[in-house]
């Protein structure tokens, strides 16, 4: 397949207070997860998972404990997609319900795999 | 139409069995827990069942997961408080392995004992509904509000009143008697009622909106009626009296507003409900009670059952509203009495019957009233004081769609009129 793969990064705004869904925003959600899975279904490699809070930061000269709560947006998981080009990538992503929260942003990479 | 849309709502519906289940394993006074360890537990599964595949017993899955989310939180209290012994106790008590998967059965009985303890006499209705919707419907509180036309603040001094007084009591869920439980029976016809007329009587215009409060009443109903507790010919004649109804919601209301019975596109009530109501309404007669359900669930099945609004059968209406208020006496069963009459006697006889009867003074100055007496006057020929009493109705108007259609009224008078 002549596809290409992506690493969808999805950053959540932190500052947003946590208003809890309701079970039905919630039942609401599921069955749009599951009606993208379906239509996307080939382009979906992997759904990812969500990072803990939990980190460090490696440099040659420090290690820095996460969490990193100073930044306002924190990498809160990742997912990996197949696409023909990048517009093919972001038109899967901007359907997913992921994006439909306005705290939420993903980054789209390209895997420049040789 | 769908009544058992279990799939659809599936978090929903899931919602207050394992709340319930989980208060009936720690106690009522970890009710708030409870509700924190279900709603945790269906992020979860909200997070992993789209990874993964749903399990293949969802109600399991979710229990797992908020019970163990409820004990670890208690351990963590535990430590922090320092006060071991009690907690302690009740833990180990409740510690069965979290491997012992509720039974379909256990679930909808849990929900049962919950629904008989929150609805409790020194409890005020409106909080009891709110309870009900809360834990064990699986509302939130906005989305209650919004339901019931009431500010989100009330709403939720509305719960927390009877949370803590539920919780203050300390309630075991099998600790309830069955003597209690059936003293409580009517209690429980009465809040189940109330979410029922509370959708159903909505003006919200999201269709939606109104149904889900009407089946959630009906899926209560339904599961009462199977119940050993709340199965008796009671229920049964609630439960027709309310898919009687539900089954003409969709007629109830257009895109204009409020449909009037007599212009209502008949094809559009749903004869599956209609037939499911009528099979209870069967068997509700089997007892020796005769209750206002009943009653009223017969007076549904006539129009139900009338092939149009001329062709009703109004004599055995009237008979029901006489019936009715024999049994449940409200002014409003005269005014429909009158109603009744009216269509079947002529509005002269319909008239008649206002006037003879003695009216509490709310009940004249509402818009009810008004509308009413101005529809059997202009029908008698009393142009001017239907007019007069038209407009008086409209003054009074509780929502837009009332006043649609009293508008709509008025301005048939005047061109009738002229």
């Amino acid at each position: 397949m002549s596809n290409k793969q992506y690493m969808c990064l999805l950053r959540s705004d932190n500052a947003e207070g946590c208003e809890k869904p309701s079970p039905s925003d919630m039942e609401v959600m599921y069955a749009k997860y599951q009606a993208w899975q379906t239509k996307f279904a080939d382009n979906i490699v992997d759904m990812g998972s969500k990072l803990g809070s939990e980190g460090a930061v490696v440099r040659h000269d420090s290690v820095k404990d996460g969490p990193f709560i100073e930044l306002k947006e924190v990498i809160g998981g990742y997912m990996l997609i197949s696409a023909a080009n990048k517009e093919a990538a972001i038109a899967v992503i901007q359907a997913s319900p992921m994006v439909e929260s306005s705290s939420v942003s993903i980054e789209i990479r390209e895997i420049n795999s040789l | 139409m769908k009544i058992d849309a279990h799939v659809e709502h599936l978090f929903r519906h899931e919602y207050g069995q394992l709340v319930a289940l989980l208060v009936r394993r720690l106690g009522m006074q970890h009710l708030d827990m409870a509700n924190d360890a279900v709603q945790w537990a269906m992020a979860q599964a909200l997070e992993h069942w789209p990874k993964t595949k749903p399990p293949t017993t969802p109600s399991a899955w979710l229990y797992q997961v908020a019970y163990r989310h409820a004990l670890s939180e208690i351990r963590g209290n535990q430590l922090k408080l320092q006060k071991l012994t009690r907690l302690h106790e009740q833990l180990d008590h409740a510690s069965t392995p979290p491997e012992d998967m509720p039974l379909s059965g256990e679930l909808n009985d849990a929900l049962l004992r919950m629904l008989f303890i929150s609805c409790d006499e020194d409890l005020a209705l409106e909080s009891q509904l709110v309870f009900t919707l809360k834990s064990l419907c699986g509302f939130s509180i906005e989305e209650i509000a919004y339901r019931l036309f009431i500010s989100e603040a009330n709403t939720y001094k509305r719960y927390s009143r009877a949370k803590h007084y539920l919780q203050a009591q300390k309630i075991e869920l099998d600790g309830v008697d069955v003597s209690t439980m059936a003293s409580r029976l009517s209690a429980v016809h009465r809040v189940i009622y109330l979410m029922f007329t509370e959708g159903y009587l909505s003006s919200h215009k999201d269709l939606a909106i109104r149904h889900d409060l009407c089946e959630e009443a009906i899926r209560l109903g339904q599961a009462l009626a199977k119940s050993t507790i709340g199965g008796s010919p009671e229920t049964d004649a609630l439960l027709a009296l309310m898919l009687l109804n539900f089954s003409r919601i969709q007629a109830r209301q257009n895109a204009q507003g409020l449909v009037l019975l007599q212009e209502q596109n008949r094809t559009l009530w749903d004869q599956q409900i209609i037939r499911q109501g009528l099979a209870y309404l069967q068997r509700s007669a089997s007892g020796e009670s005769l209750s206002r359900y009943h009653v009223e669930a017969g007076i549904a099945a006539e129009h139900c059952l009338a092939p149009s609004y001329q062709q009703t059968d109004w004599q055995k209406v009237v008979q029901g509203y006489q019936l009715l208020e024999q049994i449940a006496p409200s002014p409003f069963h005269i005014l429909n009495r009158a109603i009744a009459i009216a269509e079947w006697q002529g509005a002269a006889e319909g008239l008649r019957v206002l006037n003879a009867a003695n009216f509490p003074v709310w009940l004249e100055r509402s818009y009810h009233w008004f509308a009413v007496l101005a529809d059997l006057q202009y029908r008698c020929g009393e142009i001017g004081q239907a007019t007069n009493n038209a407009e008086l109705a409209l003054a009074q108007a509780p929502t837009e769609n009332t006043k649609q259609l009293l508008l709509k009224r008025l301005s048939a008078y005047n061109t009738n009129g002229d």
